[in-house]
């Protein structure tokens, strides 16, 4: 028996899963971006970036999983056209190594507070990649084709 | 005359330059949301704070003049992009229902912000040493993450509606001169009868259309 994905069966699905999608990760990004502009010193608070991150940490994953999750759901709306799209692949990429690096080196140097050269250097490419996440998220709508 | 102030807007020389430039709309959104999500880090947490929810540890007055200035700056990267996208097709944002009602949650945020930041936003030193914040400042905040929300909400929706078949002035004004005081009635008559019916389900994409 063929069951009709409910993201395809009705109309309103789709736009509900993608502003979760978008407020998800809006969230997810910016806690992140948050504590990366404090090592970089932009932001002038008084908590050392390990503090920002610590109680900020619970919001920064529950975005991330919201996000993933209605990522997901949006995915299985039309497989066959984002895994041929360029640019939803080149999100998916960003997507994973910013994920790798934030629980991996990003974590490191966020908790030593550091502020040195290479820390900046670590939160200039935590920038990147989540902004490239967000540019190769809105570009899917704009590339038709791809592999 | 909104609309015919939409026009004049689309047409003027750098919202044309953007709007004939290769990929210059897309950039801004990606821009755009980029601003949103920095913008919606210092908004949440100044909001979380006033609701006890996150950063606890620290006090309300750190969080909420601290991240005053950045929160300032997010809001005019945001707003700068958002105008130039309204200006390279002010005409099709104008009859966006949508867009209205992004518009009118921006007005009851400055109502938000005139009714709060005295009573809130501006006496934090008042809300340090109690337990948990008093009920205006969780009424604030609450309201203020429901009005953002709501925000991001409506922009999304604006992607989902068909620019109506005439709201192409920037188009015709290169061929004909389209007399603007008729399109004004076609206008009413299509935000009617049109955006209630034309919210589709092609991954919201309708300005990849254009």
């Amino acid at each position: 028996m063929l069951i009709t994905n409910p993201i395809n069966a009705f109309e309103l699905v789709f736009p509900i899963m993608e502003v979760f999608h978008i407020a998800g990760f809006a969230v997810a990004i910016g806690v992140t971006a948050a504590v990366d502009f404090r090592i970089l010193g932009l932001v002038p608070l008084q908590q050392t970036p390990s503090q920002l991150a610590k109680s900020t940490g619970f919001w920064m994953l529950g975005g991330l999983l919201v996000a993933i999750f209605s990522g997901f759901e949006l995915y299985t709306s039309d497989p066959d056209m984002y895994y041929t799209n360029w640019s939803f692949l080149i999100k998916m990429a960003c997507l994973i190594v910013a994920i790798v690096l934030n629980y991996t080196i990003h974590r490191k140097v966020v908790q030593e507070d550091g502020s040195s050269g290479g820390a900046k250097l670590v939160a200039c490419i935590s920038l990147l990649l989540w902004g490239a996440v967000i540019f190769g998220g809105i570009f899917i709508a704009f590339i038709r084709g791809g592999l | 005359m909104l609309l015919s102030a939409a026009i004049w807007l689309q047409n003027i020389g750098l919202m044309r330059a953007l709007r004939e430039s290769d990929r210059g709309y897309e950039t801004l959104l990606a821009l755009h949301v980029s601003c949103i999500a920095l913008f919606a880090a210092m908004i949440l947490l100044t909001d979380l704070r006033l609701l006890h929810l996150a950063p606890r540890g620290y006090s309300v007055s750190d969080i909420v003049d601290q991240l005053r200035v950045p929160k300032r700056i997010g809001f005019l990267c945001v707003a700068a992009c958002g105008f130039l996208m309204f200006g390279m097709k002010a005409e099709e944002y104008y009859l966006n229902i949508f867009f209205r009602i992004k518009v009118l949650l921006f007005g009851m945020v400055a109502v938000h912000a005139l009714v709060f930041r005295p009573r809130v936003y501006n006496r934090v030193a008042d809300l340090e040493g109690s337990a948990a914040p008093p009920l205006r400042a969780k009424a604030a905040a609450a309201l203020s993450l429901l009005l953002w929300f709501g925000i991001v909400c409506a922009g999304r929706g604006i992607g989902y509606i068909h620019p109506p078949p005439f709201s192409h002035h920037f188009v015709l004004a290169q061929a004909t001169r389209t007399p603007l005081d008729s399109s004004g009635d076609d206008a009413a008559n299509m935000l009617t009868s049109d955006s209630t019916h034309s919210l589709r389900n092609e991954k919201g994409a309708h300005n990849a259309d254009h």
